[in-house]
């Protein structure tokens, strides 16, 4: 679409658009004749170029399914698909402008006033959102490009690539630092670019800084925020044809903001019209872009800048029908574009009003990392002062060579804008003051003023200029907003990052995926939920044949995910007792035992087995998700002991599957040598043995209440061992089984699952554990509180209860008795052993006598169920030990 | 928060890199009084200027470190390996 003479096109609105090389969206769109541009916020009033330069919110499109991007700042590309927002049918013709029409009805704050009742807002905002606003977000998962983030150290941070940031990042460099230049324009030079009498010291200097060592320059990139720690915000644009956005967190030592001053509008009636465009803007379409912008223009000034404009204006052939200061303007008039402009001497027709405003200093990043803005009476503007150390600021962001400007008489009139983001204009001002919002700050939250997209940069002083006049203050005194980043508005996909989400699958994944496996998200793991090979076509009959072959046959289950940690050292042993509530050290090689892990208030905050390898060797596993915190955690306790301790986490090298079921003796037996029978191997024990020829290590432990073992090995056999202890189960009738099989199992024995049963107020013995605290072991971490609590009555209780009729309540369904709110269910499952739905659940102490009835929340009703004292299933443990 | 914290082991690092541990108590003998183990694990001294912490170097050596930290201004003056 490009060719040879540097002319390519883009689509607007199913339009094609012809652009030149360095053309942006924006200024491709005004060659080719576009004046409207957008449709303002509130009531759909036409509205054209302003600033060109990214700090209105007069340009915003949609550029290939973004939305709210702003046309004068983005490049045109080939291709590319822009489209307008908030206008229907298109932009010239919006049917929507008509309520501007009912602006009576809708002053500044009308929602705060009309919506008396919470029902009246819940009808009108899908209407209000529809017809006011800007962009529609895009779809989720949409667009093809991805965002990235990049971190980057520098000495010194140079922000703005004007004259003074040029010339300072030149200094700097010269005296030997290493210096990154941030610079939002696709070229060095600032307002030397659009401004004729920059003379040839641009492309020496530019020159000069790129020859130098030590110098990064990062162009198209603005900076949106400066934080804490000289940490800056910087979003690029297209940094490679890859990725649409690149945030980068660029710390620097040093800070110099040379980010210049930048000019805003002034109020009159129809200030908004289409074609009143500020002087720079007028600048850069002539210079930058070799555009013509009108034919006939009147220019509005106060000081040079009047007749600087108007030189590039004759130059480009723009015919000039008047020129007047800014008191002696009245309004502008037209209807979708400014065809006359009326001042104190007489009417001009014009198709153009070059406004040349005030220079306000772009300090927006020195007010956030601190600085105080004060009022300097003698250069008219906001000026920063006491800057924080390590940020420094050179050229007319200081206020240097800013021109003392006399604004116009504020004529208070319902059409005269100040803000044009919200629509709000000079009379809303005065309104909401005389309603007692005459506080800079309370003003601005009332009328939304400084709040739109251009976050003040347009409204700021003017809008403190009504302030005060209204309330007889000095601007001084009436002060400025406080400044907060992002400044200007960041995409959200900018700072959300790559879509790039770590995902952790187990060694037998793939034999999974074979088997069928639905699955299920834990933490960054996938684990199958339940397999869908066999005869079974719903996940409930999936589940109830994953049961069944685990009571009757038996099943395996990949528990891989288990957090798995060698604990090897002179005083392991005193360690586990000092961290575990269980005592460890008295612990026989070739034993496992089951202990709780409590902070020094009691709280159960991990729970899991560990098994003595040897004298000076254990080996814990811990729940999937709680992996890194334990293993920081014992790691914290150890510091600083001296004691002779070696942590290694083994969950990634490790392999691990639960065999379990009245056959799975018999199974395991066809691949190993090591004595399976209860009394070589009885329940909680361990022994490390080769099974189908990988060294592995034996838990017959018994999470789902039958006989069974967990096998850990190296996780390069994973997929090896998992098929062939398939293989061998398959006479036995064997079935792999997923975790909601697993979970059923688990509730029918009353085990706990610690984060899914417990939350951040459980302990031992609320739960039902009070074996599991040792307090006659002399110090562990939580024992003062544990023994303290261990005399007081608990104020909840984790009961075991059977449901006493057919219904199944849901997970985190309340409970009641005698009608109150009691406790709440935390896990629930039909249970096929007992014929009914079994659960746990917290209950209020009083309530939870053993054998007592509660009523649980059902289907919108009540069902009775009673207490249950000891497991569901095999409570004297039978079937474990067998 | 985004300052930076000087890691023994891998030097300054950015503040994101490191979980937050509380500050540097020491723990009560296990015989100490109810009062004492209840001032020690519920309360919070969060004092306005230099206090001892906790970081552990999450993203980088893996280690626990204690720093100097200065709570109004976010400076950290220091930080180590503790005996």
């Amino acid at each position: 679409m490009a060719d040879n003479s540097g002319k390519f096109t883009f689509e607007f609105d199913g339009q094609t658009v012809e652009a030149r090389a360095g053309d942006t969206v924006a200024s491709a769109l005004y060659r080719a004749g576009r004046r409207i541009f957008t449709r303002s916020f509130k009531y759909h009033r036409p509205r054209g170029l302003l600033c060109m330069a990214g700090k209105c919110p007069n340009c915003l499109v949609n550029v290939d399914g973004a939305p709210n991007v702003r046309g004068c700042m983005t490049p045109a590309r080939a291709g590319m698909q822009v489209r307008h927002q908030n206008a229907y049918p298109s932009l010239d013709n919006d049917w929507l402008s008509s309520v501007q029409h009912f602006d009576w009805l809708m002053p500044v704050g009308w929602y705060y006033k009309a919506m008396t009742h919470a029902w009246s807002w819940h009808a009108a905002e899908p209407y209000i959102r529809k017809v006011a606003g800007l962009g529609v977000a895009p779809e989720p998962g949409g667009g093809s490009k991805d965002y990235e983030h990049e971190w980057r150290n520098a000495e010194v941070a140079v922000i703005g690539g004007g004259p003074a940031g040029l010339q300072a990042a030149l200094d700097l460099a010269r005296g030997g630092a290493q210096v990154t230049l941030v610079d939002d324009q696709p070229e060095l030079g600032g307002h030397l670019r659009y401004r004729k009498h920059s003379g040839a010291v641009l492309p020496q200097v530019i020159a000069q800084l790129r020859a130098l060592q030590g110098v990064e320059i990062i162009s198209q990139a603005y900076c949106f925020g400066l934080y804490e720690g000289n940490l800056l915000g910087v979003l690029q644009a297209n940094p490679h044809p890859g990725a649409v956005e690149r945030l980068i967190h660029l710390r620097a030592k040093r800070v110099v903001v040379a980010t210049g001053a930048y000019e805003v509008p002034f109020a009159f009636e129809n200030n908004d019209l289409p074609g009143i465009m500020l002087s720079t803007a007028v600048q850069r379409l002539i210079h930058l872009h070799g555009i013509k912008p009108g034919n006939r223009a009147a220019i509005v000034a106060d000081g040079n800048q009047g007749d600087e404009v108007a030189d590039d204006l004759r130059e480009s052939g723009v015919s000039l029908v008047a020129t007047m200061a800014p008191d002696d303007v009245i309004s502008a008039t037209g209807s979708a574009h400014v065809s006359a402009i009326r001042s104190k001497n007489g009417d001009f027709a014009c198709d153009l009003v070059v406004i040349c405003g005030p220079r306000v200093p772009d300090s927006g990043l020195l007010h956030q990392a601190g600085a105080k803005i004060a009022w300097d009476e003698e250069r008219g503007a906001f000026l920063p002062l006491d800057l924080p150390v390590n940020v420094s600021a050179v050229g007319e962001v200081t206020g240097a060579s800013l021109e003392p400007f006399s604004g116009p008489e504020i004529a208070h009139h319902k059409r005269s804008f100040v803000c044009f983001c919200n629509d709000v204009s000079t009379a809303d001002l005065r309104g909401a003051i005389h309603e007692g919002f005459d506080h800079i700050e309370t003003l601005k939250r009332y009328t939304t003023l400084t709040m739109g997209p251009c976050q003040g940069r347009m409204c700021q002083l003017s809008g403190i200029g009504v302030c005060a006049r209204e309330t007889g203050r000095q601007m001084g005194e009436t002060g400025v907003t406080t400044a907060r980043p992002p400044n200007p508005s960041v995409t959200l996909g900018a700072l959300a990052g790559p879509r790039h989400h770590p995902t952790r699958l187990t060694p037998m994944h793939y034999a999974h995926v074979e088997s069928g496996a639905v699955w299920m998200d834990m933490g960054e793991w996938k684990r199958p939920r339940y397999y869908t090979s066999g005869s079974c076509t719903s996940e409930t009959q999936c589940v109830g044949e994953e049961y069944r072959a685990v009571r009757e046959r038996a099943g395996l289950i990949d528990v891989s995910t288990l957090g798995k940690l060698d604990i090897k050292g002179r005083d392991a042993g005193k360690l586990l007792d000092k961290v575990y509530t269980n005592r460890f050290s008295d612990l026989k090689a070739g034993r496992v035992r089951y202990s709780v892990l409590c902070d020094e208030a009691g709280i159960i905050l991990d729970d899991g087995t560990i098994s003595r390898l040897a004298e000076d060797h254990y080996f814990i596993t811990t729940t999937t998700g709680n992996l890194d915190f334990v293993q920081q955690w014992l790691e914290w306790w150890l510091v600083g002991t001296g004691w002779d301790v070696h942590i290694t986490n083994l969950t990634g090298g490790r392999a691990a599957v639960n065999l379990a079921g009245p056959k799975a003796r018999e199974v395991l037996a066809t691949l190993t040598s090591c004595d399976l029978t209860s009394k070589a191997f009885p329940y909680m024990a361990c022994r490390e043995a080769q099974v189908a020829e990988v060294p592995a290590l034996l838990l017959r432990i018994g999470f789902v209440g039958e006989t069974g073992w967990e096998i850990h090995f190296p996780a390069e056999y994973g997929e090896h061992l998992w098929k062939r202890l398939l293989e061998a189960g398959q006479s036995a009738g064997i079935r792999p089984f997923g975790v909601e099989a697993q979970r059923l199992l688990r509730l029918e024995k009353r085990h706990v699952i610690v984060g899914v049963d417990t939350d951040a107020l459980s302990g031992p013995y609320e739960a039902g554990m009070a074996w599991v605290a040792k307090l006659d072991k002399p110090d562990f971490i939580g024992r003062n509180a544990l023994s303290r609590l261990a005399e007081a009555a608990p104020q909840q209780k984790l009961i075991g209860f059977i449901m006493s009729a057919d219904a199944v309540p849901q997970d985190g369904a309340a409970i009641l008795a005698n009608g109150a709110l009691a406790g709440r269910v935390t896990s629930v499952r039909y249970s096929p052993s007992q014929g009914k739905a079994v659960g746990l659940a917290w209950v209020a102490a009083a309530s939870a006598g053993d054998g007592a009835e509660i009523e649980i929340r059902v289907n919108g009703g009540t069902a009775r169920a009673r207490i249950v004292p000891d497991a569901f299933y095999d409570p004297a443990g039978e079937r474990l030990r067998m | 928060m985004s300052f930076v914290i000087p890691c023994p082991h891998c030097g300054n690092r950015s503040v994101y890199e490191f979980r937050f541990g509380g500050e540097v108590k020491q723990r009560p003998r296990p015989d100490a009084s109810s009062a004492e183990w209840m001032e020690y694990t519920y309360t919070k001294v969060n004092e306005s200027g230099v206090q001892k912490e906790w970081w552990y170097h999450r993203s980088g050596c893996r280690q626990w470190l204690q720093a100097l930290r200065n709570t109004t201004t976010n400076e950290v003056m220091e930080a180590f390996f503790p005996e």
